[in-house]
């Protein structure tokens, strides 16, 4: 059995002296899709921000194909792992395409820039994202909903195994959302991409993600499909509100 | 943000020792030659029967038989040694004082350009100018092919333009005059930095004599407190510093001067000079258009006993701080302004030769 | 999957528009060295001397070129070209490439299009060396820098050191510390500055020649030996062009593209740093180059550091050698007054283009 791609090991983390992640293990194979869902304050983004190798836990292994995340070089982690960041404000102009070219840093020769395979990337991602016609505008004078698109765009540019995102369709309309969650199953099923979503909006997890992580105060709750994990009484306890349930038609292979 | 008159920008330098020596030195001149019998010498008398103490007075009366004086290597007041080649005949000079001494000297006609606030002789204002109150144009003097730069010391004139007219070979001698004995060693430098060693030194002698009978002439009368005004046109008052060039001409003038309590600082506060009462107040800056009657007008100057006895004069600041050949003639100026019923042997003026 | 994207964009193989500046910087590239070989030339044409000017080239190609031409012109010609103007042109385009490089390194290190070389307290810790170098009543020369050369050198790296470690202190993100920090310690080491000043009496003169910058006192000594701090340590920031780039949206971004924070804001602060304290010392404080030639360049060019920095290098050299041509032509006003009277418009220019804010 090979290493998971993604493996938190009892993992316990602090932010700020205030312990977020308490003995969490987690493992994710790869070519999965999983969501993260849990209340304000569950320690989602400080999972992400642990899994990425941006925080070092207090105690615990965090493992990528089974090599711990702190004896790999950033470079590395950043061509398994495409993070979308959160909103960002850029100093300068930047139009859509350069934005979107970030992504292929990790790739990109240091000294003669962009090549052929990038700038295919580039066109490629930007095509799949959908934000073609947004194409040479200057990305600070989008709405937030189209620069999160960009955003997801310059992760997909990456072209890593593993695309982690956080929250990526707040700011999005209800159309865009369900593109975006869309293309995450398209990438999932067409190029086999591992995808790690944190997501709030537990319609959108149940309906598109086969694998929900349940988060509540530091601790892995539930951890399975979502009819399993979404039961009434786990809504009520940790999200304290009476649920109630909707059929929706299935989504399309 | 600067001081306005053009002396007050000079550094003013330690000399306290060596103005007191100067002093010390004509009054006790006076004294000994005087007589022994410890009676105070009434001036007159005391001129009449002595003999400078400087240098004897060379006769060169006849054709002088020049000794080879280039090529030379003289010190300069900042110890530099600088060497000349041969006798300079492009000569720039960066101070208004060494201008005069230059064309005292006879050395007129070698002179090649001077600066922007050169004023005196008439045929120097004309000559083109390579200096200003902030930078001087190195470019201008290399390309006038000077071989003899005269500049003013303690950052007088900017300190890295010297350096660099040294490091492109021109010949830089810094004259530096902290008092006025400083006055007399800079023209006999310049006189042997031009060939003219001859002239500078009759020049010294006649000069030193000058002094001597001014100060022998104010020896025995009382000083008043004397305030010299340099400039108040841009808000503090601006004296004369201790142990300056200055200082020491008001007391050979026969003052007792005001200064500002600062070797380095030639701003005083109006609250020390209301204190120390002056009983006379000479205006340098009388030829910006400074009366006396302005200074009665200013407040909290009334209680001063020079503004209640109207002793407020006017002096020509140029000569009084100008350590050139006319310094006799600005001594002099400040006697009479000091003491104006002193009576001075007769005096001829040092002309710029022709 | 269909996207109503798909039917309005149309794809190209090249990313980005085509036509414009923007998708040939190799030709602003030769632009910028054509504009830098007419500065010199008429750099070391102009003068306070008039010089005919095949006279120039003649003695250029002579001395340099190692042409034979018959000599006709006097040795004092020769002087004034070679000693004097030559290596004042090429302090200014030194001085102008390592401002320029630097400002886009800060620029893009901070994040801050208002940062400048002198951000983190360069300018005052180099004016308060300088200062204190006109008041000690030492002569000191060593390879033709004076006392103040090395101070202002030292202060300059002094201030940024103080402004780095201090600003590790404290929970605030590093770049907010810095730029904080780094106008705490200015604004103190300026009010050191002032009284320095105060007390200078006479001196004052010679400090303020400092703060205003020029190139004067330009030598082919002081070029030289900082000619290759400058050179070296710019191309070793715009091997780094990468790690600025990562930076573009923020430091967590920049890790997840791979650039390692720490170090490279380390490294590409002690090379800015350095290049502007090299600067600083052979000229004294010369304004808005560093601040405007990035952002000039970054809006024929767009932002990525791979093209900024470069085009910002001969940009800078040769607006800073057209600035003093100006400033000698003027009648020899401070350098840094013709920078700034070319800089503040340029950067009125520049915030009514900037329409956006920065929203979080």
């Amino acid at each position: 059995m090979s290493a998971p791609i993604v493996e938190l090991d009892a993992v316990t983390a602090a932010y700020r002296e205030r312990r977020v992640l308490l003995d969490v293990s987690l493992r994710i194979e790869a070519g999965e899709l999983v969501a993260l869902i849990g209340p304000n304050g569950a320690g989602k983004s400080t999972l992400l921000a642990v899994a990425t190798g941006l925080l070092r836990p207090l105690a615990g292994v965090v493992r990528l194909d089974g090599e711990p995340v702190e004896t790999l070089e950033r470079l590395e982690v950043a061509r398994r792992m495409a993070v979308v960041p959160g909103a960002a404000n850029l100093p300068f102009a930047t139009r859509v395409e350069e934005v979107v070219a970030l992504g292929r840093l990790p790739h990109e020769d240091p000294f003669r820039g962009a090549r052929p395979a990038d700038r295919a990337a580039i066109a490629g991602a930007i095509e799949r994202v959908g934000i073609g016609h947004l194409l040479g505008r200057d990305a600070r004078e989008l709405s937030l909903g189209e620069r999160q698109l960009v955003l997801i765009a310059m992760a997909v540019a990456q072209a890593a195994p593993i695309l982690i995102l956080d929250e990526p369709t707040v700011h999005l309309d209800l159309r865009h959302q369900v593109e975006a969650m869309e293309l995450l199953v398209d990438l999932n099923e067409r190029d086999g991409t591992t995808i790690i979503a944190v997501l709030h909006d537990l319609t959108l997890a149940a309906h598109f993600f086969p694998r929900l992580v349940l988060l509540d105060g530091g601790r892995v709750v539930a951890d399975g499909p979502p009819p399993e994990v979404l039961r009434p009484d786990r809504i009520r306890e940790v999200f304290g509100v009476d649920p109630g349930f909707v059929r929706l038609p299935q989504p399309t292979a | 943000m600067f001081p306005s008159s053009p002396s007050a920008r000079r550094r003013v330098p330690p000399g306290a020792i060596a103005t007191l020596m100067v002093a010390l030195a004509f009054v006790l001149a006076a004294c000994s030659v005087a007589g022994s019998s410890g009676a105070p010498p009434s001036p007159s008398v005391a001129f009449a029967t002595i003999t400078p103490v400087a240098t004897p007075v060379p006769t060169t009366t006849t054709s002088p038989t020049p000794a080879p004086a280039f090529p030379a290597t003289l010190t300069d007041d900042e110890g530099s040694a600088v060497t000349l080649k041969a006798e300079p005949q492009k000569i720039v000079s960066l101070t208004p004082a060494s201008t005069e001494i230059l064309f005292a000297l006879g050395a007129g006609p070698r002179v090649v350009a001077t600066t922007d606030f050169d004023d005196y002789p008439p045929a120097a204002v004309a000559l083109p100018h390579v200096a200003s109150y902030t930078a001087v144009d190195v470019e201008k003097i290399v390309g006038l092919g000077a071989d003899l730069v005269i500049a003013g010391g303690n950052a007088f004139n900017p300190p890295e333009a010297i350096t660099r007219l040294r490091g492109l070979g021109v010949p830089v001698l810094v004259v530096y005059a902290p008092d006025v004995a400083g006055v007399l060693k800079d023209i006999d430098l310049v006189g042997a930095a031009v060939g003219r060693a001859d002239v500078s030194t009759a020049m010294t002698a006649t000069m030193q004599a000058g002094f001597y009978a001014v100060a022998a002439a104010t020896a025995g009368l009382p000083k008043p407190r004397t305030f010299y005004e340099l400039d108040t046109s841009t808000g503090p008052i601006y004296t004369v510093a201790d142990a300056s060039f200055t200082e020491q001409m008001i007391t050979l003038a026969g003052g007792d001067p005001i200064t500002s309590g600062s070797k380095t600082d030639f701003a005083i506060p109006l609250e020390k000079l209301i204190t120390a009462d002056p009983e006379l107040i000479l205006l340098g800056d009388a030829a910006y258009g400074v009366t006396a009657d302005q200074v009665k007008g200013r407040s909290g100057w009334k209680v001063m006993t020079a503004v209640k006895t109207g002793a407020i004069r006017p002096v020509n600041d140029l000569i009084v701080t100008r350590p050139g050949p006319r310094l006799v003639d600005g001594l002099r100026d400040l006697a009479l302004a000091i003491h104006p019923d002193l009576v001075l042997p007769s005096f001829a003026p040092i002309p710029p030769a022709p | 999957m269909a996207t109503h994207g798909d039917t309005l964009a149309t794809v190209r193989p090249r990313v980005g528009r085509g036509g414009g500046v923007r998708d040939r910087p190799v030709l602003l590239l030769v632009l910028g060295l054509v504009a830098l070989v007419v500065a010199l030339i008429l750099g070391v044409g102009v003068g306070t001397v008039a010089i005919d000017p095949g006279d120039t080239l003649r003695i250029v190609g002579h001395r340099f070129l190692g042409l034979d031409i018959p000599v006709t012109w006097s040795p004092a010609t020769e002087t004034i070209v070679v000693e004097l103007r030559l290596p004042r042109v090429l302090t200014a385009m030194l001085v102008g490439c390592a401002l320029a490089v630097a400002g886009a390194t800060f620029q893009g290190l901070l994040r801050n299009p208002l940062a400048d070389p002198y951000v983190l307290g360069t300018a005052s810790g180099a004016a308060l060396g300088a200062a204190i170098a006109v008041l000690l009543p030492v002569r000191l020369v060593f390879l033709e820098f004076g006392l103040i050369q090395g101070f202002a050198f030292i202060g300059a790296l002094a201030a940024i050191y103080a402004v780095y470690k201090l600003s590790r202190i404290g929970g605030l993100s590093p770049l907010t510390s810095l730029l904080l920090t780094g106008y705490a310690v200015g604004s103190l080491l300026a009010a050191g500055l002032a009284m320095a000043m105060y007390l200078s009496g006479a001196a004052l003169r010679q400090i303020f020649t400092y703060l205003l910058g020029s190139f004067d006192d330009a030598t082919w000594p002081r070029f030289l030996a900082t000619l290759p701090i400058i050179l070296i340590a710019s191309v070793a920031i715009m091997l780094r062009a990468r790690s600025l780039n990562g930076l573009l949206l923020g430091e967590q971004a920049a890790a997840h593209l791979g650039i390692d924070v720490r170090h490279e804001r380390r490294i590409l602060l002690a090379l800015a740093t350095l290049v502007t304290a090299a600067a600083v010392a052979i000229s004294g404080l010369i304004g808005f180059v560093g601040l405007v030639v990035p952002h000039v360049v970054r809006l024929l060019v767009g932002p990525s550091a791979r093209l900024v920095l470069p085009l910002s290098a001969i940009g800078g050299a040769a607006l800073l050698a057209y600035a003093d041509i100006l400033a000698r032509v003027a009648g020899g006003i401070p350098v840094g007054v013709v920078t700034a009277i070319i800089g503040a418009p340029f950067f009125l220019l520049i915030l009514r283009r900037a329409r956006t804010g920065y929203e979080v």
